[in-house]
């Protein structure tokens, strides 16, 4: 257990020195300079001499391998550095987007799993009742609809027409709810039909048959045994639902005012802000790993022969 | 499978726990409120408060992390939100008038300054000739676009007066930008925390700062003006279109500007319960033709067949179609284009030997006339150079475009491009100086598509040290007109400032030009 406890932290360091290395070569290479972006932000035009003098503030003419190293003895020292979008820390803005985004990954992920669970298995139980063809139908919907779209028309069915949330919501509990919701109702419509194709996979087994056939009760069957094999399918595509949500996303945060980490990562590239992309990068690459090395630890305590 | 189950959970768990602990100390640095002020600030900000029935509420598009007046372009929000003010400010036809100062006059290279008595920042302090040359001053250290102001020399002469020295070369553009909302006076001694709280003159004092979210404001009490109508305003930082349109159909805003195409649609259905007002503004949509690569009859050809008024009418109502750079109300917009006329482009082609191929495109030596349009996706470009490259496919010329996602570093760095898309801020100071020289002028950082006239030039350098406005304006549409007559660009359209406002709000910056104002002392709601 040690042994694999090492190996995996040593595999991280290099991971994350590659990710890292990798990710400031792509942004080197990529077209655009942050100084320009910077101040011509808001679509004024400026000299040569204004943007060099702010290339050589911002040290963007240093060297490629000089800037790296900087970057990372940074790090190395727990300083994200400063935004080349504004000069503010990175740091607090990544801690505040990532808190806020899995505060939302959580809220939509419990909300979807709450409808996806009873109707996936529902729907396999009565497969092609009329009841599994609605099912079906609005997974289809609801993982067919885009984004910007569920978001405009839950807003205006809750705010305008229902009146029961505001447009302008803040950070409080009711305005998660429809960012979260946004973001449930595709996954929902996701999960539903992997549930459903899992569960239906599982009552075809002669093991149900068999049960069956000793008398035990439907509704047990399902709950103790079809659902407990299944949940192991289910954990999987949920632990990779984990991952993408906290990408963050940029349509629901930005209608929904909601300051995620998605917003601010899109913000960054589009201005060029290296430190910040950086920083999200290896944050990611980081939480993926340790995830994954804690499923790992986790499974492996609870049960050795895994 | 409880094991797997309980581990699951385990790995949730901490995973939330991660990010709830990591995010407790945050809250605290991004809800922050001011705290610096003196006071009478402090009690003015309880009071706006407690206020509600007077409180302008409305979105912002953009939203900063500073409230510091001199650094990058946080004075214009700060100018916006109704708390700071520069020497001079912008009237509806983009003139300097006065604000801080009553006025400032040139003589050759020194330029004299007189404040205006009485005016004072919000906690009561004065606004002297000192303070004012130390703003300045200020200014030119943290904001590289304004560092050739530290290089003028500045004396305040008494407490009113400020003469300024520029020193070998005469600057006929200080007034223009002093009028920049990156210029608003500060209490440099009074403010404690530049990026939340500072003390400044406007008609408004902070209440509530949220780096990149929502402002609000609540009235100066000691506003040096007089009477401030509003008792605050509330600035939520929104920036998608649907959620703007839905918040003021729910009542939840007054007022906003920047309004999208789909929802004026929407506004002008109903103006019962809804005001718009639409200008001009000073963001220009325009493309360079590259003189290296085409033929003096192609570019002809092409600007008599760019049809503006079509553009500004697909775009509907979120453009004007332009004739010069500037905003028809200025003095430097006269400027005479040909009217579109597909059968004079054609004569121009065919009697510079094109002839029309089978496939209805020119072509001249055996090669077809197909240009490479360059744009970017952003401003309305991308619909900008699909109905041009229509436009011009009607009258027999193909082209193909190529998108960047960064026209600087790409096209525009590389002049690799027979018509190129742009869109920047054409005037940011009331004056045509800036616009010309940066993309006519030799060498200009935009001139790119080979233009070079010396006659033009020669009226540059004149326009680089005229003082009078009146001569200013006039070299301005002469050094136009002979760009726009060499057929080395085109205008295509401004951007128009619109603004939508519930019945009864007013003086919301809605008949200015420029996007630097919005609340003030006379705005109501």
């Amino acid at each position: 257990m040690k042994k694999q406890i090492i190996k995996r932290i040593i595999e991280l360091i290099i991971i994350l020195i590659v990710l890292s290395f990798l990710t400031f070569l792509l942004m080197y290479l990529a077209p655009g300079d942050p100084a320009e972006k910077r101040l011509s932000s808001q679509g004024v035009a400026v000299t040569k001499e204004v943007l060099q003098a702010e290339q050589e503030r911002m040290g963007l003419l240093r060297p490629f391998f000089v800037r790296y190293g900087e970057w990372f003895t940074g790090i190395l020292r727990g300083d994200f550095g400063v935004s080349f979008k504004d000069d503010m820390p990175v740091s607090p803005k990544l801690v505040s987007g990532l808190k806020n985004t899995s505060i939302l990954a959580l809220a939509s992920l419990i909300l979807s799993l709450l409808v996806s669970v009873p109707l996936g298995i529902l729907s396999a139980v009565k497969q092609n009742s009329i009841l599994d063809h609605i099912v079906r139908i609005l997974s289809f919907i609801g993982n067919a609809l885009p984004n910007f779209l569920i978001s405009v028309l839950l807003m205006y069915f809750f705010c305008i027409r229902l009146n029961l949330f505001p447009v302008v919501a803040t950070g409080s509990v009711q305005g998660l709810c429809l960012p979260a919701l946004s973001l449930a109702i595709p996954m929902a419509g996701r999960f539903t039909r992997q549930i459903r194709t899992e569960t239906m996979e599982q009552l075809r087994q002669d093991y149900v048959t068999g049960l069956r056939v000793r008398g035990v009760r439907e509704k047990d069957i399902l709950i103790h045994n079809v659902f407990r094999n299944a949940s192991g399918h289910i954990f999987t595509i949920v632990a990779l639902q984990i991952g993408i949500l906290m990408g963050g996303s940029v349509v629901i945060e930005t209608i929904f005012r909601w300051p995620g980490i998605g917003k601010l990562v899109m913000d960054s590239i589009n201005a060029r802000d290296y430190p910040t992309i950086m920083g999200f990068v290896l944050i990611m690459g980081t939480i993926y790993v340790i995830i994954n090395f804690l499923s790992d630890v986790l499974y492996h305590v609870l049960d050795p022969r895994v | 499978m409880k094991k797997r189950l309980t581990a699951f959970l385990l790995v949730i768990c901490m995973f939330a726990a991660v990010f709830t602990a990591c995010g407790s100390n945050q809250e605290e640095n991004t809800a922050a409120t001011g705290s610096s002020s003196a006071a009478s600030a402090d009690s003015q900000k309880a009071k706006g408060n407690e206020e509600g029935d007077n409180v302008l509420k409305t979105a912002a598009s953009f939203a900063y992390p500073s409230l510091d007046v001199h650094k990058e372009y946080y004075g214009w929000y700060t100018s916006i939100y109704g708390l700071s003010e520069a020497l001079f400010k912008f009237d509806e036809s983009a003139t300097a008038v006065d604000c801080l100062a009553e006025d400032a006059e040139a003589d050759g290279t020194k330029w004299t300054i007189t404040l205006k008595d009485g005016v004072t920042f919000s906690n009561g302090d004065p606004l002297t000739a000192d303070v004012v040359i130390q703003n300045i001053q200020r200014l030119a250290e943290v904001n590289e676009r304004f560092s050739y102001l530290g290089d003028f020399t500045w004396t305040a002469e008494d407490d009113l007066t400020i003469t300024v020295d520029t020193g070998a070369d005469v600057y006929p553009m200080l007034k223009n930008d002093l009028a920049s909302p990156e210029a608003g006076m500060i209490d440099l001694d009074a403010t404690k925390d530049f990026d939340k709280d500072p003390v400044c003159t406007g008609p408004f004092v902070i209440t509530e700062f949220n780096p990149e979210g929502d402002v609000t404001v609540a009235r100066n009490e000691n506003y040096w003006g007089g009477d401030v109508k509003l008792d605050g305003a509330v600035f939520y930082y929104m920036q998608e279109d649907d959620p703007k349109l839905l918040a003021m159909q729910s009542g939840e805003i007054d007022c906003y500007n920047s309004v999208s195409s789909g929802a004026l649609e929407v506004y002008e259905k109903e103006p019962d319960k809804y005001h718009v007002e639409s200008v001009a503004g000073t963001r220009l949509q325009y493309y360079i033709l590259n003189e290296n690569r085409l033929d003096d009859s192609v570019r002809a050809a092409i600007n008599l067949t760019v049809d503006k008024e079509a553009i500004a009418e697909y775009l509907k109502g979120t453009v004007s179609a332009a004739t010069s750079p500037y905003p028809a109300s200025t003095a430097y917009s006269n400027i005479t284009i040909p009217a579109v006329d597909a059968e004079q482009a054609k004569k121009l082609l065919e009697d510079d030997g094109y002839t029309l191929g089978q496939d209805g495109i020119y072509e001249k030596d055996g090669n077809k006339l197909k240009l490479n349009i360059c744009y970017y996706a952003a401003r309305s470009l991308d619909t900008l150079a699909v109905l041009i490259q229509e436009q011009l496919k009607a009258i027999g010329i193909d082209s193909y475009l190529t998108v960047e996602e960064d026209p600087d570093s790409t096209y525009i760095a590389t002049a690799d491009f027979d018509l190129a898309l742009y869109c920047m801020i054409s005037d940011k100071c009331g004056d045509p100086q800036y616009f010309i020289d940066s993309t006519l002028a030799d060498g200009a950082y935009y001139n790119v598509g080979g233009f070079k006239n010396d006659e033009c030039q020669a009226m540059i350098e004149q326009l680089r040290v005229e003082v009078d406005p009146d001569k200013r304006a006039e070299l301005a549409n002469q050094i136009i007109q002979i760009a726009v007559d060499d057929n080395a660009f085109g205008y295509v359209g401004l951007f128009n400032h619109t603004t939508v406002m519930k019945p009864g709000v007013s003086g919301f910056a809605e008949k200015i030009p420029f996007d630097f104002y919005g609340v003030d002392a006379n705005t109501v709601k």
